[in-house]
């Protein structure tokens, strides 16, 4: 190991810490800041309108009771589990190149499981309400009903947010120290210093950290497959055609996991791009998210078709119904957008050349997003729009309200996260001074 | 000036809006400076709506108190002492179509809120039709006329009253000369006693008649046939064989409520296998009728003349000509002749109301030819009064009109300006007349063009008198004092003659003179059973005295339009009614609107489907409609329903539909030959509540061929994983037989009514936001041509292995010790988890606060024993919860078990067939017990394994051809 390479190598590893503080791209920021500002306006606007009028505003009905809102809830919250994957589970494998990507998808984790945590609040009929789902002492002398998926959906999210900020906050506190240290100005000195909690980077400061570190990303794996398998029980504990069915759990796991990464790799292209990280977010590590992302589609792809095949094979009339529903029905348009955008684009990732260009694979990943979120509207809105009686058959179309919100929440999403990429260090700036240590040179690993 | 003179010291007025604050000083006003008072005061309408809301709950209040001169007789007991939440049940009727529906009327401290049938009274047995339920919004409706208006401006009714007198004083020099009365149709005795006088006093005036679904044609047949004016009366309870060319008898109307009782006992006696019966129908428009029928052929209204020709032919009466018939037609009408040959004095064959007089006696020749009259079919005076001499009475007003006969009109009671028939222009003409009077419920068309508009009272906030269908006189009684500043219709036309009035006293002239002696114990009893003893229409035997069958007619010149009443707003009579605009039509589960029903066939040549607009031409008039594609219609006919395109300003129906009014001939009312369609091109909004109709090879509506009758079923429940519900006596349960429903409303209305559930309006219908408990499942099944077509209630299920118990996440769905699945709204945190798993999708959701802007009058109609629901709560059907808790209050004061048949649900006891019973399931003996214990019981859905309390009866088939399939 030769002292030049070192000292770039540190240059390089240092480089994450100095971003907060000169922030090498402002204008861009600027711009991306502005869009989501405005979205997030929008997004109190929706949220007004709905609060004062009622979800009359929204385009539901019986039999579509569900619509717009439950499909984002398990969309969002699909898409923070990469973050946490990427993390908790690559950290306890031992696998270092994840230094490069595990604060920001923490953190795209955080504000994704954030907007999922909010749509079912504003989904329900009177979301003043909301907090009678929690079991708390009232002078009511009711309990939540533990027979219910919503129950467990309640504290499926409320934990995955808790362990989610906890894990991302303690992996950020040797990074804000070290911000901190560099930081000029009295006011960032303070403020970086006391997210810092005091970290010193004693030995023991470092003990103590990489155990609680260790132990929340042992809790945090698990949660990953806890959290979806209970919200696709939101569906799957109907007794509805459509829904009804066990393959649902590892499904929707595997979908969250697949929408997960395609988002991740969209935001790494994206800050690689715009804060100047090729050095760090380098070639090796786009290749691996797109292995990543092409194994957990092809996954997700044997979901599908297991669902068909479970469904004719089983051939009760009305499960078989629901199918030519999906597949020919007035929402056959979201069955085939979700099969289209989900595996054909990711066919090319088996090409190496391919997931070697940033541009193609940020289309790609582009594609699964918009894909998974098709599998997920088609999965809420073709099962009931057509469930058993041809009597209550209805029809559903998002209103004006729904799109806002979501648009809105599109803003809820971004302005934090950019919010996280202009004032903290987005890459753990530490690990990866660690991980070249051990490994003696970033460019050769 | 009583009010400024009577006063010392320094009373000074300031301003004449000062004194128009008291009511002397605005009749004052009135009569000294009538255009000032024309244009009010600074009373702005909304400050006046505001004062009538308030007055509202004091009249409910003050209709607590027993007044000594307005003793209104409670059903089951004296109001010694009224107590606060005891309902008090008065009996009463209200009017429809000019007939008396009998009812109960359950008033909490003085507001009615809901109406039964009478138990007592033979026309309803305690049963409604849907109309009659509607009728409780009616008397509340916000909408209605509350003030004279004068010019269209508010007015005084000593105003009137001043103009009326000079005016009965010119009369009674011109000995009513040009004077003329129009009412809707009357059977009132007191009302008809009145005209009378009228007439008595003006020789020269003149009383006219607008009956807009009037029986003219019936009783030219009548009179054709036996040379007077009769009514028809089948016994459908003795009936083995009924054949209806287009005799709608099971289908919206004054008299189904008779008829779908009378049908109900023939067919439990045929589900007994103590009876046969058979329907044969044949129509051009599907209808209720046909859905029951076990025989149905769809015809033209000319092909049905030449069917009727041929059966008659066949059962031997003699000099019918025959026309063509094609093979299939030839072979229903030899299976019909041998059907009614078979049964001979115990058939019946009906021939539509609608039709051609010469038709309708050919039908009556045929009936004399089996034998019938006096068994199945018998005959009354008309219970309706028409005025002598004049069938096409609003014709002869017009044609007067024209002539300059007329100088002052008065119309009490109907609305010619939009339910006369287009050619006649009634509008147009009637602005000739100098004087022109309207009394009515509404500020409808006719009082736009009236120079004086007053407002009438509704049924049952006044005293009057009307029959019932059977002839019987019910005395209608105020079940609350007036809401408004209205008058009975028996006061307007005293009004008329310069006199004042008391409506009560009107009606109890009638009867004194009517009974003469014992007046007082009579008129208590009557009102207290609310019918009055001998007044039903004796049966006669008249002879026939006419045998000749008229020639048929020509061969039929292109496409026929069939004009009907609409299953929801009758003529436009209930067009302000948001009930009956928002029940979903019987076959087409349309609601707030009209359509062009065209047969599948027809739309498919011309590139129609459901919802797309069209142009219908008859004659020189056209009007644009969405078109509705009816299944088993007639290829040949359109049909269209009345009482839509409304075109009153304050109207809610303000904009719905079309007006087939226009269409209308006053020679040809129901039928117009050579009409055209043509689509525009453009699409319209229809709110309908089904989408889907076809069964499409599901077995939602089970079947059972009467030759199967006897068979066994099982009756097991397939296996489930949860443990079996614990199950307590009583444990309630529901039971609807499908063989028995007729399809008409009556249980969705009174569920309305009962349980406060709002109305949404037409867009939010069309959203799919309706908000029924109780819904009437329709469904088709077969030929698109000719389906067999089948209606299944659908209230909530009751589950047991509730699916919606389960993914409420805050216990609100839960489930009762009796069986019940309740709905505990104010735990509801609208997940809508319920509605998503419902497989049944009962659950209705308050998407907005649907009931927090209703006007007073509205919350004062609210039955106080059930919850109003707040935005975002999931409600549903209760099975009637109120009424169990009642029974079981009851029951547990008397230490004794609930009785069986003690709780009835609002829909069990509307409904006219009885085809829905509930009760306790925990008791073999019950009589819900004994119905699920019938071969014929079936579940819905039951491959989901819910388990469900509400079951069903399977409908008995007796078509020979499923006799030879299956």
């Amino acid at each position: 190991m030769s002292d030049m390479a070192t000292e770039r190598d540190i240059r390089i590893a240092n480089k994450p810490a100095r971003i907060p503080l000169r922030f090498p791209a402002p204008r861009t920021w600027w711009l991306c800041f502005a869009v989501s500002l405005c979205l997030l306006i929008l997004f109190f606007v929706a949220a007004t309108v709905l609060l004062l009028e009622g979800i009359g505003v929204w385009g539901l009905n019986i039999p579509v009771n569900w619509g717009l809102a439950i499909t984002n809830y398990i969309w969002f919250l699909g898409i923070g589990h990469a973050g946490t994957l990427i993390s908790a589970m690559l950290l306890m494998l031992g696998a270092h190149w994840r230094n490069s990507l595990n604060r920001f998808a923490e953190a795209m984790t955080l504000c994704a499981v954030v907007c999922a945590g909010l749509y079912p609040i504003l989904h329900l009929g009177r979301p003043w309400f909301f907090y009678w789902i929690a079991p708390y002492p009232n002078t009511m002398t009711i309990s939540p009903q533990f027979k219910s998926p919503l129950s467990w959906d309640f504290f499926a999210v409320l934990t995955y947010l808790t362990v989610s900020i906890l894990f991302w906050y303690i992996g950020i506190i040797p990074d804000l120290a070290s911000v901190r240290d560099r930081a000029r100005t009295r006011t960032a000195q303070v403020l970086y210093g006391l997210a810092a909690l005091g970290w010193r980077g004693s030995a023991w400061h470092w003990a103590r950290w990489r155990q609680a570190y260790r132990i929340t990303a042992v809790i945090a794996v698990p949660l990953v497959v806890s959290v979806h398998s209970e919200v696709s029980l939101l569906l799957a504990a109907g007794p509805i055609p459509g829904w009804t069915s066990t393959v649902f759990p590892p499904y929707f796991v595997l979908g969250a996991a697949f929408s997960g990464f395609a988002v991740v790799l969209m935001i790494a292209i994206a800050l690689r791009h715009m804060l100047g990280l090729a050095d760090l977010v380098t070639a090796r590590h786009l290749d691996l998210l797109a292995r990543f992302l092409l194994a957990t589609g092809l996954m997700t792809a044997y979901g599908y078709w297991v669902e068909v095949f479970d469904t004719l094979y089983g051939g009760d009339l009305q499960d078989v119904e629901t199918l030519l529903d999906r597949v020919t029905g007035s929402y056959a348009y979201t069955y085939w957008s979700a099969v289209i955008f989900n595996f054909v684009p990711l066919q090319l990732l088996w090409f190496s050349r391919v997931r070697a260009s940033p541009t193609i694979l940020f289309l790609v990943a582009l594609s699964v997003t918009i894909g998974m979120w098709f599998e997920r509207y088609m999965l809420v809105v073709t099962s009931l729009y057509r469930d058993y009686l041809v009597s209550s058959w209805g029809s559903y179309a998002p209103s004006f309200w729904e799109w806002s919100l979501y648009a809105g929440m599109l803003g809820v999403f971004l302005t934090p996260f950019l919010l996280f990429v202009r004032f903290l260090p987005v890459i753990s700036a530490f690990e990866v001074k660690e991980a070249l240590r051990e490994t003696g040179d970033l460019e050769h690993a | 000036m009583r009010q400024l003179t009577g006063k010392t010291g320094r009373h000074f007025w300031r301003s004449l809006e000062e004194l128009w604050q008291t009511p002397d000083g605005r009749r004052f006003m009135a009569s000294e400076f009538p255009a000032l008072a024309r244009n009010g005061i600074s009373i702005n309408r909304r400050s006046l709506l505001k004062i009538m809301g308030g007055s509202l709950a004091l009249a409910g209040l003050s209709a607590c108190k027993s007044d000594k001169d307005e003793a209104a007789y409670p059903y089951v007991s004296t109001p010694e002492n009224v107590t606060i939440g005891e309902a008090k049940w008065y009996a009463t009727a209200v009017t429809f179509d000019g007939y008396a529906q009998p009812v109960l009327g359950k008033t909490f401290t003085g507001r009615p809120v809901k109406l039964e049938g009478n138990p007592d009274h033979p026309m309803s047995r305690g049963t409604t039709d849907a109309y009659t339920q509607a009728a409780l919004l009616g008397l509340y409706d916000p909408g209605r006329s509350q003030s004279p208006l004068h010019f269209g401006e508010p007015a005084e009714w000593s105003a009137f009253d001043a103009e009326m007198a000079r005016k009965a004083e010119e009369f009674d020099r011109t000995k009513g000369e040009s004077f003329r009365l129009l009412t809707g149709p009357v059977s009132s005795p007191t009302l008809l006693r009145q005209i009378a006088a009228v007439t008595a006093r003006w020789p020269k005036a003149r009383w006219h008649v607008c009956h807009p679904v009037s029986d003219g044609l019936q009783r030219a047949a009548t009179v054709q046939t036996f040379g007077r004016p009769l009514d028809l009366h089948p016994a459908f309870d003795a009936a083995e064989t009924i054949v209806s060319f287009d005799d709608d008898f099971l289908g919206p109307g004054p008299r189904q409520t008779r008829n779908a009782g009378l049908f109900a006992d023939r067919r439990r006696l045929r589900q007994d296998a103590k009876g046969k019966t058979r329907l044969f129908v044949i129509e051009p428009i599907p209808s209720a009728t046909g859905s029951m029928a076990d025989e149905r052929l769809p015809a033209s209204p000319v092909e049905i003349d030449r069917l009727l020709r041929a059966v008659a032919a066949r059962v031997g009466v003699a000099g019918v000509a025959e026309s063509e018939l094609t093979g299939r037609q030839m072979a229903w009408a030899d299976k019909a002749a041998a059907a009614l040959l078979a049964a001979r004095e115990k058939a019946l064959v009906l021939v539509g109301r609608y039709h051609p007089s010469a038709t309708q006696a050919l039908g009556l020749l045929v009936n004399d030819a089996l034998g019938s009259f006096g068994k199945t079919l018998r005959f009354t005076d008309p219970v309706i009064t028409v005025p002598p001499g004049r069938d096409d009475s609003l014709k002869a007003l017009v044609d007067d009109i024209q002539a300059s006969r007329v100088s002052m009109l008065a119309i009490i009671g109907a609305n010619p300006a939009y339910t006369g028939a287009g050619d006649l222009d009634f509008a147009g003409a009637m602005q000739k007349v100098a004087v022109r009077i309207h009394a009515g419920l509404y500020q409808d068309e006719t009082a736009a063009l009236s120079h004086w508009h007053v407002p009438l009272q509704h049924d049952l906030e006044s005293w009057s008198d009307a029959r019932s269908v059977d002839g019987a006189v019910t005395i209608v009684q105020p079940l609350v004092r007036p809401f408004y500043d209205a008058r009975s219709a028996h006061v307007v036309l005293e009004n008329l003659m310069g006199r004042q009035a008391n409506d009560r006293e009107l009606v109890q002239q009638t009867w004194r003179e009517t009974w003469r002696e014992n007046f007082d114990a009579r008129w208590r009893q009557s009102l207290h059973r609310g019918l009055v003893d001998g007044t039903a229409a004796g049966f006669l035997q008249p002879p026939v005295i006419h045998r000749n069958v008229a020639d048929a007619d020509g061969p039929a010149s292109g496409l026929s339009l069939c004009i009907r009443p609409d299953a929801g707003v009758w003529d436009g009579a209930l067009s302000d009614n948001a009930w009956a605009q928002e029940t979903p039509r019987p076959l087409t589960k349309l609601t707030w609107g009209n359509a062009i029903l065209i047969a599948p066939k027809f739309a498919d040549q011309l590139r129609l489907k459901t919802g797309d607009q069209a142009i219908l031409t008859a004659g020189s008039v056209s009007v644009k409609a969405p078109v509705w594609v009816m299944p088993g219609q007639n290829e040949a006919t359109l049909g269209i329903t009345l009482g839509y395109g409304r075109r009153a300003e304050d109207s809610i129906a303000l904009g719905l539909g079309c007006d087939a009014y226009a269409l209308r001939r006053s020679d040809s009312l129901w039928h117009r030959d050579g009409v055209s369609i043509e689509p525009t091109g453009t699409g319209e909004v229809i709110a309908t509540t089904q989408l889907h109709q076809a069964m499409d090879g599901f077995d939602f509506v089970r079947t059972v061929h009467i030759s199967a009758l006897a068979q066994a079923a099982d009756h097991s429940e397939p296996p489930s994983f949860y443990p079996d519900r614990p199950q307590q006596d009583p444990s309630w349960g529901m039971s609807i037989d499908l063989d028995l429903c007729i399809g008409c409303n009556a249980c969705v209305t009174a569920c309305q009514a009962e349980n406060n559930i709002p109305v949404v309006g037409k867009e939010l219908v069309a959203e799919g936001r309706e908000m029924h408990w109780m819904r009437i499942d329709h469904y088709y099944e077969g030929d698109v041509e000719e389906p067999k077509s089948y209606f299944q209630p659908v209230p909530c299920m009751h589950c047991e292995q509730a699916p919606c118990e389960m993914g409420c996440p805050v216990n609100a769905a839960v489930h009762s010790i009796d069986g019940l699945n309740l709905q505990v709204y104010n735990r509801c945190i609208g997940t809508r988890t319920c509605s998503s798993y419902c497989p049944y999708k009962v659950r209705r959701f308050n998407w907005f606060d649907f009931t927090k802007n209703d006007a007073e009058s509205i919350q004062a109609m609210r039955n106080p024993d059930v919850t109003v629901r707040s935005r975002g709560v999931m409600e549903k059907c209760t099975y009637c919860v109120q009424r169990i808790a009642e029974a079981r209050i009851t029951a547990a004061k008397d230490g004794r078990p609930i009785r069986d048949g003690e709780v009835v649900t609002a829909c069990q006891q509307a409904c006219p067939t009885q085809a829905i019973v509930f009760g306790n399931v925990a008791d073999p003996n019950s009589a819900v017990s004994r119905r699920k214990a019938s071969a014929r019981d079936f579940t819905l859905l039951e491959e989901v394994n819910t388990r469900p309390r509400t079951t069903y009866l399977a409908r008995i088939e007796d078509s020979a051809e499923e006799e030879a399939t299956g």
